[in-house]
């Protein structure tokens, strides 16, 4: 099973933690993961917002590198994943959009195909590896740890161009992370943005959004488990900022596999988490 | 009883609903009944008062360009498509604002926090600039160095689409 690896900005410049781990658990899981020569941001989901032409053709730009590696595309953040399979889906259905924009890309050499699928790492853990492989290679798995699951945003909205999950009952996330032990629980309003894109608007709301999450959770889990970078970012930062000590720990979901898969806390990068998240190896079953 | 006052709408007011209903997912904005979904489930309005994207709705079909255009109000909207998936005449207010964030950006009102990621891109490929200080953080964790961006493919792309000139570019 081999893919065409695609970061995103955050996690490549930020987050090395959340990268070794979906490397690590790829690689344990038999998926071979191929970096992208010559890729760049995916145009981000502000400039979709910006230029319907330019963010289509940026886009594209990296769905036609996958193209040329004949590989379908694996990504980690949310945005990353709403942005590409937003362009290509609006590309392969839309022929005369299609045409326009690669009169665009024809300048660069490039020309959009419609030959690949965009999927967020989750979806190919949930979908191509299936659950019951997954719980298979389980060799220690969690016992009484709870955990808030955020989904974000733009892994299932807007649904009629994700169809990831039910975008108002998913169960996704919450299945992958029953398999490793740990239980995934139910907490009001479990499904709200991160609002990690008004960050740099209204910093004050972004930072309050945060850590009403996070006290949300503390009351209901152990620790916190997200799938993308902004979200990890915002619930790990909003704690850092506050005037007190952080202490709900925030988890890239493969660095939580990983461990039940049996792999070792710094081989995920745990040590990298800017919030001591050292207590969830204590529900490990020896 | 407040005094009912006539509402009327001057051609240059319709002129410019005209232009925002043609933004390709502004199509139905017409249709918005007014009931409010959009701001009762919206993360941002629950905190901020002034953004109400019902609110933005009811400008936009009046035609209110400055209201609309000028200060922070479309920079608030996080995306995060609420009120997109529960907007019950399909209106969907994240589309309107999207439509107007485009209508900013010709008005040369992008705002500036927006202006600085997009310039990042265009100048290095991602939205901070991932050079040899952070390919050796990489390296010293045994990742591979980033993907190095064809940069001018980028620049052709936004010099032909005209999107160059509204980040301050040539």
């Amino acid at each position: 099973m081999k893919y065409a690896f695609f970061v995103g900005c955050t996690t490549l410049a930020r987050l090395e933690g959340y990268e070794l781990s979906t490397r690590r658990v790829a690689d344990r899981l038999g998926i071979e993961l191929v970096d992208m020569p010559g890729s760049s941001c995916c145009g981000t989901t502000y400039l979709e917002t910006l230029d319907h032409k330019t963010a289509l053709a940026v886009a594209a730009r990296n769905i036609c590198i996958a193209e040329e590696m004949g590989l379908d595309i694996v990504t980690v953040c949310n945005g990353c994943t709403e942005v590409l399979t937003k362009a290509n889906k609006a590309l392969k259905d839309d022929g005369a959009l299609r045409d326009e924009v690669n009169d665009l890309l024809g300048d660069i050499g490039k020309r959009f195909k419609g030959v690949v699928e965009v999927k967020h790492f989750t979806r190919v853990l949930k979908d191509d590896i299936g659950l019951d492989k997954i719980r298979s290679e389980v060799s220690r798995p969690f016992k009484g740890l709870r955990v808030g699951a955020h989904y974000g945003c733009h892994l299932l909205r807007p649904s009629d161009v994700m169809s990831y999950d039910d975008p108002e009952a998913p169960t996704m996330l919450d299945d992958l992370i029953d398999v490793t032990g740990a239980r995934s629980v139910a907490y009001p309003n479990k499904l709200e943005c991160c609002t990690g894109s008004v960050l740099g608007i209204r910093e004050k709301v972004t930072w309050s959004v945060g850590l009403e999450k996070v006290e949300t959770v503390k009351k209901y889990a152990d620790i916190m488990v997200t799938v993308c970078p902004d979200c990890y970012m915002i619930y790990e930062r909003c704690q850092l900022m506050a005037e007190r000590s952080p202490d709900v720990p925030v988890v890239h979901y493969p660095q939580l596999l990983g461990l039940a898969l049996g792999l070792g806390y710094d081989e995920l990068g745990l040590e990298k988490n800017r919030i001591d998240a050292s207590r969830i190896l204590k529900y490990l079953e020896v | 009883m407040p005094e009912e006052k006539e509402i009327r709408i001057s051609q240059t007011e319709i002129n410019f609903r005209r232009r925002l209903s043609k933004v390709p997912g502004a199509e139905r904005l017409m249709l918005c009944y007014q009931c409010g979904t959009c701001t009762a489930d919206c993360p941002v309005a629950m905190r901020v008062e002034e953004f109400r994207p019902r609110r933005i709705a009811r400008l936009a079909v009046y035609g209110q360009k400055d209201r609309l255009l000028n200060g922070d109000t479309l920079w608030l909207c996080a995306g995060c498509y609420t009120c997109y998936e529960r907007c019950p005449q399909k209106v969907r207010v994240s589309e309107i604002i999207s439509a107007l964030r485009k209508l900013a950006v010709e008005e040369g009102l992008l705002h500036s926090t927006y202006k600085a990621l997009m310039k990042s891109i265009a100048e290095t490929g991602y939205i901070y600039e991932i050079g040899e200080f952070e390919n050796e953080m990489r390296e010293e964790e045994g990742l591979p160095p980033a993907p190095k961006p064809e940069v001018g493919e980028i620049e052709t792309i936004m010099k032909k689409t005209g999107f160059t000139k509204f980040i301050g570019g040539g």
